[in-house]
């Protein structure tokens, strides 16, 4: 007969061939390979220390007419460690789900026995089909000072154990990020950005349950955010960008009234509008374009200043610069 | 069914309920740093767990998306008024056993008790405004509660204040609810369809 059999990790193993006499002459195979005798005590297979490499199909054939007489599958593993379990609500007040995991592997199956307990009644947390280490509730009451206690086992072929989390209804509520943020200059305005969002589309009742928004933003080169809180809306224009700079930019969200806020939504870049070059042709315009603010006078950071026909000065070479060279070099060309 | 709401009724529920929310926003923020004063101030673990106080309307709710415009405010007014009730005798409570020694908790408390009761005339508005009555309060009022052992008397008032900020919390989603326009009649949702 072949069955499973489970074992820790580091154990000595004896295997007896079946119902084989200790002194009967039999010859062990593993996945397939002959185990060599050093390994037997008589009929029985000895494994010290296990690891493991040694999980596998473990096979005993009779002496002289190799008659499988006995055939287990090792499994080595260990027992669980305490789980890691976390419970949320992002759909509030719809209700909330808790998901766990196991801290390290046991190489083995564990099966997740999951109750829950409002006050001193039992509920029922319905386990999702993807992932598997989730299950859900639906709220039964609102606004109950009650405390859930959520208890997860977990168990294994070489143990068990469990952990617990108590928690009130409003200490878990936290949403999902805001969807689609959206960050564009603001045209004529150079030191403008608007930032738009939307509510997460898991939050179910936006209108009667609003959220509240964190919106924070740097440029690229400096590592100081600077932070808004907004109390309603999904919107924000940004008006001490610094001109030209490229920005990175995310936003979070909170119930307007309880929980926590939600992680940071994915980042999205946009640099201030910023004025078009003008293309120089001619004396009287190079003249103009100088007395100028250079403030607002740089192009976009992948933008050519001139093309390759373009003249600069009385002379006739074409010179073509990239962003950031370009008011150093007029300056340098006038003086 | 009712009819429609009048543009004038529906702004005025509107501004009823806006300041409602700010009234109960800003009720449950006190009452919070309250609960804290007087968790360390009367020596208790916050996360203490309390029995059921006597007469205490509790905010758990099942089918809170389902009640009616007219079962909120009259939920919301009979419990502010009971908390009315709770307050004033844990004030007294209070001035007797400790007399000056806690007079800034006193204040606390005296505070949000002049923010319960204008928070009850509130609602006492917004059902005026539906065209509904007012009950009446009770006359001679809950029998007496036994008397407590100081220690009791300190877990009470802990289950009180706790169970007025959840509250607060219930009452801003009540009257974010009473706010919302009924797309069929344009009253409040629940309002027309009371008993």
């Amino acid at each position: 007969d072949s069955h499973i059999q489970y074992e820790r990790v580091g154990a000595d193993v004896t295997m007896k061939c079946g119902s084989m006499d200790w002194d009967a002459a039999v010859t062990w195979t593993a996945n397939g390979t002959d185990i060599d005798e050093s390994h037997l005590n008589g009929s029985y297979l000895i494994l010290k220390n296990v690891d493991l490499s040694q999980s596998g199909q473990y096979s005993c054939y009779e002496g002289s007419s190799w008659h499988l007489k006995y055939q287990t599958y090792l499994r080595v593993g260990t027992p669980p460690k305490e789980p890691v379990l976390m419970c949320r609500s992002n759909n509030y007040p719809k209700g909330f789900y808790c998901s766990w995991h196991l801290p390290t592997p046991t190489y083995i199956p564990n099966s997740f026995n999951i109750s829950v307990i409002h006050g001193t009644k039992d509920m029922v947390c319905e386990k999702d089909a993807v992932p598997k280490n989730r299950c859900h509730i639906r709220y039964l009451q609102l606004f109950s000072t009650l405390k859930y206690k959520v208890t997860l086992t977990v168990t294994n072929a070489l143990g068990k154990n469990f952990t617990t989390l108590t928690f009130d209804e409003f200490a878990i509520v936290k949403p999902d990020p805001p969807e689609s943020v959206v960050a564009k200059p603001v045209p004529n305005n150079p030191r403008r950005l608007e930032v738009s969002w939307q509510n997460p589309s898991s939050w179910p009742d936006p209108e009667s349950f609003p959220l509240k928004f964190f919106l924070r933003y740097r440029p690229l080169i400096l590592d100081q955010w600077q932070h808004v809180e907004l109390s309603d809306g999904t919107s924000h224009t940004i008006t001490d960008a610094y001109a030209g700079k490229e920005y990175i930019i995310q936003v979070a969200a909170k119930d307007n009234d309880i929980g926590t806020w939600s992680d940071w939504s994915v980042a999205v870049h946009a640099t201030p509008w910023t004025e078009e070059p003008k293309h120089l042709t001619t004396e009287a315009q190079i003249t103009e374009t100088t007395s100028a603010s250079t403030s607002s006078f740089m192009a976009p950071p992948t933008t050519k200043i001139c093309d390759k026909g373009a003249v600069v000065g009385s002379g006739a070479m074409a010179v073509c610069w990239t962003a950031g060279l370009v008011v150093a070099a007029y300056s340098v060309l006038f003086i | 069914m009712a009819a429609a709401d009048s543009p004038s009724t529906a702004l005025r529920r509107r501004d009823l309920c806006s300041r409602g929310i700010r009234l109960a926003g800003k009720m449950r923020a006190d009452v919070i740093d309250l609960l804290d004063a007087y968790v360390e101030q009367q020596g208790l673990d916050a996360s203490a767990s309390v029995a059921a106080v006597e007469g205490m309307p509790l905010a758990a709710v099942e089918r809170w998306d389902e009640q009616t415009g007219t079962q909120r405010l009259l939920e919301n007014l009979a419990a502010y008024r009971a908390f009315h009730a709770l307050l004033a005798q844990m004030l007294e409570e209070q001035r007797e056993q400790l007399g000056e020694a806690d007079a800034g908790l006193g204040r606390a408390l005296a505070a949000v008790l002049l923010q319960v009761s204008a928070f009850a005339y509130h609602l006492e508005e917004l059902l005026r405004l539906e065209n509904r009555g007012i009950p009446g309060e009770e006359e001679d009022g809950p029998p007496p509660p036994p008397r407590l052992s100081l220690f009791e008397q300190k877990l009470r008032g802990l289950g009180v204040l706790r169970e007025l900020a959840q509250w607060a919390v219930r009452s801003v989603r009540d009257l974010r609810q009473l706010a919302k326009p009924s797309p069929a009649t344009g009253a409040a949702p629940g309002l027309a369809d009371s008993p």
